[in-house]
């Protein structure tokens, strides 16, 4: 089969160095998590040299899943924020790229406004979001909230209508730094970056619709919405099944945003629990680390075989 | 005018513009905030009259050595997405034009390397670029990670290209006696350089963007800008200034590079399949 040698010979650097890439951190990961290995110990020096002598067998599972006691939360909270952001993220998505479908005064600017918010670095969207917008205190939430309640507080001294303004409760703003606050301030910053990605792709999708069929449907009395329904979304299937998927492999990994948000108010997925286990314990987050990647295949199995098929042809 | 005329001229317009303001203005609030002092930023009386000052760019490049992340970024970033098209192109290429039973697998099995969570695998990658590697914080290790975590998106994408280029044009070149080099540089390049070129950009800004590594496999001599965000973040509130002048650094250039390349980027994000 000399035939197949040059294509093979071409494809092995890259196999070669993700196999590599693949393999020798994932092999001592798997190997960390069943020894007990800690990088400080005064108590037992000898943990924290990585040998086989300091076996653990499930012991570091069994540890992360029973006692410490983030595990599963960890494992919900993940899936919280990844499934919110993909509903979020396709939902307007879909609104927006059919908004901007048609041709209208400054299309361009629009769009190239809308798109931007994707080209954001991950820990500058974190930082700006965090401090400067949703900041109970500093950031615009917390002077919007302030000058509502100046707002009333002037009100009150109105002649008439004073009485009733002054029955108004005083406005607190909204802190995103409580544990399931900071999920969702995770939410809308990841969201508020990725929903262009979908516009985008919506977008291009659209252009190339059947316009006939769709003329075809207006003159047997379709109303916009059973267009949307019957015929739009029908045809952006694929595309959906493509943000939804691309999406959750990008997702599935977030840490710059939990890590700027959430340091240590009990907000965490699990490459930050991962990343909490290994400031001392290497054997605990390495076999969380296991099971992450257990979590992040049966997730990708599932997508590629919604559309791997499609993908193909 | 009838309702139709109204919502079209009107509704719809106004709509996309307003959602588009809405989607934009953490960004014009960041440039925005990067002129005011970091005493006048907290201050709602200079919410939006103040007294512009470029007094935080001049500070950043002269306390935080700004140029020297910069540079790092555009080091790594640029080399990082060279490499990653010389290993990924002959794959790619290969994969396209001469298909095995098992290229399909090896596809999705690339694309499974992604859902690999970085942090499972940090630590064993600290001990063995520090203690017996010794390459932990240099350019070369920032480089090789970068194209490897990028490299399955770009074969993809490469694939996705290069399968839209007729197979008889290759053979007829097969025909006129052309050799595989030949084949490349003079019949597929040409085809596919727009889609070439869109995977090189996606790269670079992937690269550019790259938070998880580039934090955490450096100190100081291969740094790149998102170590010097996440170096800044930590002063809650009283630097906003200096917070967004640095921010708007850091994420300016490649801003600015996707604006001019977002047509060009649908394509090859969705591996070819929304045409």
């Amino acid at each position: 089969m000399t035939s197949r040698t040059l294509p093979r010979l071409l494809q092995a650097p890259a196999v070669l160095l993700l196999l590599v890439w693949m393999l020798v951190p994932l092999g001592m990961t798997l190997f960390f998590s069943f020894i007990r290995y800690v990088l400080n110990s005064l108590r037992r020096p000898e943990w924290t040299t990585p040998s086989l002598d300091n076996w653990r067998g499930w012991g570091n599972y069994e540890y992360v899943l029973y006692q410490a006691k983030d595990f599963w939360f960890a494992v919900q909270n993940s899936l919280f924020i990844v499934g919110s952001v993909i509903v979020l993220t396709v939902g307007l998505g879909l609104a927006i790229a059919v908004l901007v479908n048609r041709a209208f005064p400054g299309r361009g600017i629009v769009r190239v406004m809308l798109i931007s918010p994707f080209f954001v670095m991950p820990a500058v969207n974190a930082v700006l979001w965090i401090n400067m917008i949703l900041d109970p205190v500093l950031g615009l939430n917390g002077l919007a909230v302030e000058g509502l309640n100046s707002l009333v507080t002037s009100l009150q001294t109105m002649p008439l209508l004073g009485g009733f303004f002054s029955l108004w409760p005083e406005f607190e703003p909204l802190s995103f730094r409580a544990t399931q606050t900071s999920a969702i301030a995770v939410i809308i910053m990841v969201a508020w970056q990725w929903t262009p990605f979908a516009v985008l792709i919506f977008m291009t999708s659209l252009q190339s619709e059947d316009q006939q069929q769709k003329e075809a449907a207006i003159l047997d009395g379709a109303n916009a919405w059973s267009q949307f329904r019957n015929l739009t979304l029908p045809h952006l299937a694929r595309p959906i099944a493509i943000v939804v998927m691309i999406q959750a492999i990008f997702h599935l990994s977030l840490y710059a945003e939990i890590e700027i948000v959430s340091r240590g108010n009990g907000n965490k997925n699990l490459p930050y629990l991962i990343g909490e286990f290994a400031s001392n314990n290497i054997g605990a987050a390495s076999a969380t680390g296991i099971m992450a990647v257990v979590l992040a295949n049966i997730v990708a199995i599932f997508l590629l075989r919604i559309i791997g098929k499609s993908l193909m042809d | 005018m009838n309702q139709k005329t109204i919502f079209a001229r009107f509704i719809r317009p106004s709509l996309a513009w307003g959602v588009a303001i809405l989607f934009f203005f953490p960004i014009f609030w960041m440039v925005f905030t990067s002129f005011k002092t970091d005493a006048d930023a907290v201050k709602p009386e200079y919410l939006f009259l103040f007294t512009p000052t470029f007094e935080n760019y001049v500070n950043m490049t002269e306390n935080y050595d700004y140029w020297r992340f910069a540079v790092n970024s555009v080091i790594t970033s640029v080399f990082a997405t060279v490499l990653t098209l010389v290993v990924g192109v002959p794959a790619a290429y290969a994969m396209a034009f001469d298909p095995g039973r098992h290229t399909k697998d090896i596809l999705v099995w690339m694309l499974s390397t992604k859902m690999l969570p970085a942090a499972a695998v940090l630590y064993p990658m600290t001990f063995l670029t520090k203690n017996f590697l010794g390459i932990f914080d240099t350019h070369f290790l920032i480089i090789i990670v970068l194209s490897l975590i990028n490299l399955p998106i770009v074969i993809w994408m490469l694939f996705t290209y290069f399968k839209e280029i007729p197979k008889e044009i290759i053979e007829a070149g097969k025909m006129d006696g052309v050799n595989i080099w030949g084949e490349i540089k003079d019949i597929v390049l040409p085809l596919a350089w727009g889609g070439l070129a869109s995977t090189a950009l996606l790269c670079f800004i992937f690269c550019w963007n790259e938070a998880y590594w580039t934090v955490r496999l450096t100190t100081t001599e291969a740094a790149t800008l998102s170590k010097l965000i996440e170096g800044n973040r930590a002063p809650e509130g009283l630097f906003f200034g200096r917070l967004s002048a640095v921010s708007t650094a850091a994420v300016g250039p490649i801003v600015v590079l996707g604006w001019f390349c977002q047509k060009q980027l649908v394509r090859g994000l969705t591996f070819g399949a929304v045409k």
